[in-house]
């Protein structure tokens, strides 16, 4: 369970001040997997970050009542000069989870094979992503954040992560980022639609991408 | 159509009396200019002298003006007392003059002045007319010609010709009535009747039309286009048998005829005759095999017949001659996609649209076809141009919505199920962890943080923790010589100068390493902040403990070195020893943290430090003892708190060393207070040390 308390979260980008949420209160339950819908430059994916932890939000208090991941498939932490082993056992001490069997995992699902002994600045971006969500999946999270999931490497593999994540989220939540309608109904109990600062829960993945669609329609 | 006013000199009637000369003659005028050369050739019998006779004139200007002199004539036109019958014969003859000899601006002008001088006139009437309508003035040709009907009511080329210049000036109800007119007056006159029909179903009277088409076809039953004609005509008034039977009749008088053959197979294909359709059409394709316009007609009566692949194959090979053509594209889009081929009849369909992209029916269909082929996306791509150009069609509305819903229930009911979600147990929320956890977690980062930060340090660099182990040592090599040399063997305290700077840049090197290092913490980590768990704090603090683990791990080897090699010095007060190592390394983690805050501040805060460390290097008693200073330097020395931690270090060394001034509890305090102060920015600030990625 997360819960978001009075949060308000502001973005300076360059064409000035963008509120991406305005004083907002929610709780995303336990047992359920919400998607997140809302048109590009929302604050989407700030929101995904307050979510983790990634981000500190200007006002408000994120308390999250489960082990949050941090965004599948994100590598931005791996350190180019260190090997992949030394990557991942690096993640897989932060979140307190056993080294060995960390590894084990990940050398068995990204099937890099002897490049996990070579440094990571080896890697091609494609390598890069299956080693950063090998990671990801390794590791028992209680609550997984997607933020636009990217397609990594053949059909084969896809087909494999997408076995891994099913058996995954037998256990685990998602919250969800993207822009496909297909893969929001299929993993979706409930929406979220973030616009203008504030974020609306619906009970329903249909209701929030009725709502959304229509809200679009009108903006058009 | 014969007889256009272009051509109206051929049919210019004359008075009976001049008839044979008139064929003769070019223009009707010619009768007038006769009778004037005739009067010329008379001998001058009533008074030859009187040149002012204007009779005489009359003659001698009538040659000029034949001759089409315009000059010559002006001169007696601008008199004022001619009447105005002979100014009028005068213009008309230079009017025709002119015509002829391509002047036609003048000749029209002139032309005008006599009509206007005497238009009721029977030859000047006819030969401005004349003028007029070959000069494209149909308007006024008309106008004369009205008058010489006014003059010969009965006379039916005049009123061919009057419709004829109506027509011509875009009049049609008058010409319409004129050509009734001529029809009627000479029934005997195909081309009157075909005139006549023609103008009839232009303004939409295909009674009439068919009427005089009838008397047309009468008149000559073996032209296969007024067959067609009044075919065409019938079958708009729906006597559809009489139509195909004209058709029919038009094909067996002309069987090689194209016209008369798309005619006939268009009209069957009307009536649901396909078989006698084809039968025509195949035989016209055979003859004319360039023809696209017959192909496209196979095409279509082939599909009529259900024969949707030949259909297709006339109408690529009518494509083969004309390929330009949008209504060939659609009527192939409309085979494939009977033949289901959606893809390719989605693509012919954009074909048309491309040629003709302001027909929204092709837009239309193309949506269906998008459609019908699952391809939603692109059918909402036309819906929505189509909604665009057409906002107010409400069948283009209604299509889109359909294809909206569709597209919703599609994903609805059609996508693979990866996983089936079965209701999963509502997980107890875990529990806030409790201070002892986070303190846990927090120690696992910072341990993991500092794992990472020794393993980057020898990935980055060949020498790696080479350089943390050889820095020391080449400066203490260094001080040794140098000072040895200048000192004359002995060190300000004890006898061993290696010792003796060992134990001033351990300290010194303790305290700058750590904070320095520290200064860059969250800017060269910014990636791994990312991590939820990681914050500014631990990789800040993974840092300076970094250099505090590898400064005392040198410590240790250098003086397991010198032990090893003879020269060592077993310190005599480990308490003291312990105390001041902790202390500074404290204070480097206080100031390191404070320096760690300002430097996300201000970029280049870690040059100036940098700085600041040098000048620090010289007043910390390094390699010297601050009892060699005078007391007031010293006193000034005593504020700087490393000078504190090198003497206090130095003096676990040498139990004889005891310098008065060296106060630990100073140095604990400063440490305490730069400890705190960094924890507090570090904490108060912690927002606004980076910028998230």
């Amino acid at each position: 369970m997360i819960t978001l308390d009075r949060v308000s979260k502001v973005y300076r980008t360059r064409s000035g001040r963008r509120t991406v949420l305005d004083n907002v209160s929610v709780t995303f339950d336990s047992g359920q997997n919400f998607g997140v819908l809302g048109v590009n430059g929302a604050g989407k994916s700030t929101l995904i970050r307050l979510i983790a932890g990634s981000e500190i939000p200007d006002f408000g208090v994120v308390r999250r009542y489960a082990r949050v991941s941090f965004p599948l498939g994100f590598g931005g932490t791996f350190h180019g000069a260190l090997s992949g082993r030394e990557n991942v056992a690096f993640v897989a001490r932060i979140y307190g989870a056993g080294t060995r069997g960390v590894l084990h995992y990940v050398e068995e699902f990204s099937e890099l094979g002897e490049y996990l002994h070579m440094p990571v600045n080896t890697y091609s971006a494609g390598m890069r992503a299956r080693l950063a969500f090998a990671t990801c999946l390794a590791l028992d999270f209680d609550l997984y954040l997607i933020d636009e999931v990217t397609e990594v490497g053949d059909q084969r593999f896809r087909q494999k992560c997408a076995e891994a994540f099913r058996e995954r989220i037998q256990r685990s939540d998602i919250i969800l980022v993207t822009h496909n309608i297909h893969t929001l109904r299929q993993y979706c109990d409930r929406g979220a639609i973030l616009a203008n600062g504030e974020l609306t829960l619906f009970d329903d993945i249909d209701a929030a991408l009725g709502q959304y669609h229509r809200m679009v329609q009108e903006s058009l | 159509m014969r007889g256009g006013p272009q051509g109206a000199c051929d049919d210019i009637p004359a008075d009976a009396d001049d008839r044979k000369e008139q064929r003769l003659l070019r223009s009707p005028l010619s009768a007038a200019r006769r009778q004037c050369s005739q009067r010329q050739a008379r001998p001058h019998r009533e008074s030859a002298v009187q040149l002012s006779d204007l009779g005489e004139i009359c003659h001698s200007v009538m040659g000029a003006a034949s001759a089409g002199d315009l000059g010559a004539c002006r001169f007696y036109l601008e008199r004022q007392d001619i009447p105005n019958h002979q100014r009028a014969s005068i213009y008309c003859q230079l009017s025709e003059a002119l015509y002829h000899k391509g002047s036609r601006d003048v000749a029209l002008e002139c032309a005008r002045s006599a009509f206007d001088l005497q238009p009721e006139k029977e030859e000047i009437a006819n030969l401005c007319a004349w003028v007029f309508s070959n000069c494209g003035e149909h308007e006024e040709a008309a106008a004369a010609y009205e008058r010489l009907l006014a003059i010969r009511p009965h006379w039916a080329a005049g009123h061919r010709h009057a419709s004829g210049s109506f027509a011509a000036a875009g009049q049609l109800d008058r010409a319409v009535s004129h050509g009734r007119k001529a029809s009627d007056l000479e029934p005997h006159s195909f081309e009157f009747a075909l005139h006549a029909a023609g103008l009839l179903e232009s303004i939409g009277r295909p009674e009439q039309a068919a009427y005089y088409l009838v008397r047309a076809a009468a008149l000559d039953p073996a032209d296969a286009g007024v067959l067609r004609h009044l075919s065409t005509t019938l079958f708009a008034l729906d006597q559809s048998e009489q139509a195909v039977a004209l058709a029919l009749r038009a094909v067996a008088l002309t069987p090689a005829d194209r016209l008369s053959a798309l005619h006939a197979t268009e009209l069957l294909l009307r009536t649901n005759r396909y078989d006698e359709a084809a039968a025509i059409i195949l035989d016209i394709v055979d003859i004319h095999r360039e023809d696209p316009v017959a192909f496209r007609l196979l095409s279509a009566t082939q599909m009529l017949r259900g024969l949707t692949e030949d259909a297709l194959a006339a109408i690529d090979r009518a494509l083969d001659l004309s390929p330009e053509a949008a209504e060939y594209h659609l009527h192939r889009a409309n085979l494939l996609y009977r033949l289901g081929r959606l893809d390719e009849a989605a693509e012919a369909f954009g074909r048309a649209a491309a040629l003709d992209p302001s027909n929204p029916d092709t837009k239309r269909s193309q949506l269906t076809v998008y459609f019908d082929s699952g391809r939603f996306i692109e059918a909402l791509a036309i819906g929505g141009e189509l909604i665009r150009t057409s906002p107010d069609n409400e069948e283009y509305a209604r299509a889109m919505l359909q294809v909206l819903h569709r597209r919703f229930e599609m994903i609805d009911g059609d996508y693979v199920v990866l996983s089936e979600r079965p209701s999963r147990p509502r997980r107890e929320p875990r529990p806030r962890p409790t201070i002892f956890a986070a303190l846990q977690t927090q120690l696992r980062v910072i341990y993991a943080l500092m794992i990472r930060e020794t393993r980057t340090r020898l990935a980055d660099s060949k020498l790696g923790y080479g350089w943390a182990l050889l820095e020391p040592v080449l400066h203490i090599l260094m001080l040794s010589l140098v000072f040895a040399v200048m000192m004359r063997g002995r060190p300000p305290i004890g006898d061993k100068f290696f010792i003796f700077y060992y134990t001033g840049i351990i300290p010194y090197h303790l305290f700058v390493h750590t904070s320095s290092s520290m200064t860059n913490a969250v800017s060269s980590n910014t990636s791994l902040l990312q991590l939820p768990l990681v914050s500014t704090f631990d990789v800040i603090i993974a840092r300076g403990l970094v250099e505090v683990l590898t400064d005392l791990m040198v410590a240790i080897i250098l003086l397991a070195g010198f032990s090893a090699v003879g020269i060592g010095l077993l310190p005599r007060d480990l308490p003291a020893l312990s105390a001041s190592v902790v202390t500074v390394s404290l204070f480097g983690c206080g100031i390191g943290l404070i320096n760690a805050v300002i430097n996300a501040f201000f970029k280049s805060w870690d040059k100036i430090w940098a700085q600041l460390t040098r000048t620090l290097y010289f007043c910390s008693g390094i390699f010297y003892v601050p009892g060699m200073m005078p007391d007031w330097i010293r006193d000034i020395l005593a504020w700087n708190p490393i000078l504190h931690a090198v003497d206090w270090f130095r003096s676990s060394f040498f139990p004889e060393y005891e310098p008065h001034w060296l106060d630990g509890s100073y140095l604990a305090i400063v440490a305490a207070v730069s400890v705190a102060a960094g924890l507090c920015l570090e904490r108060g600030l912690r927002r606004h040390l980076y910028e998230p990625l």
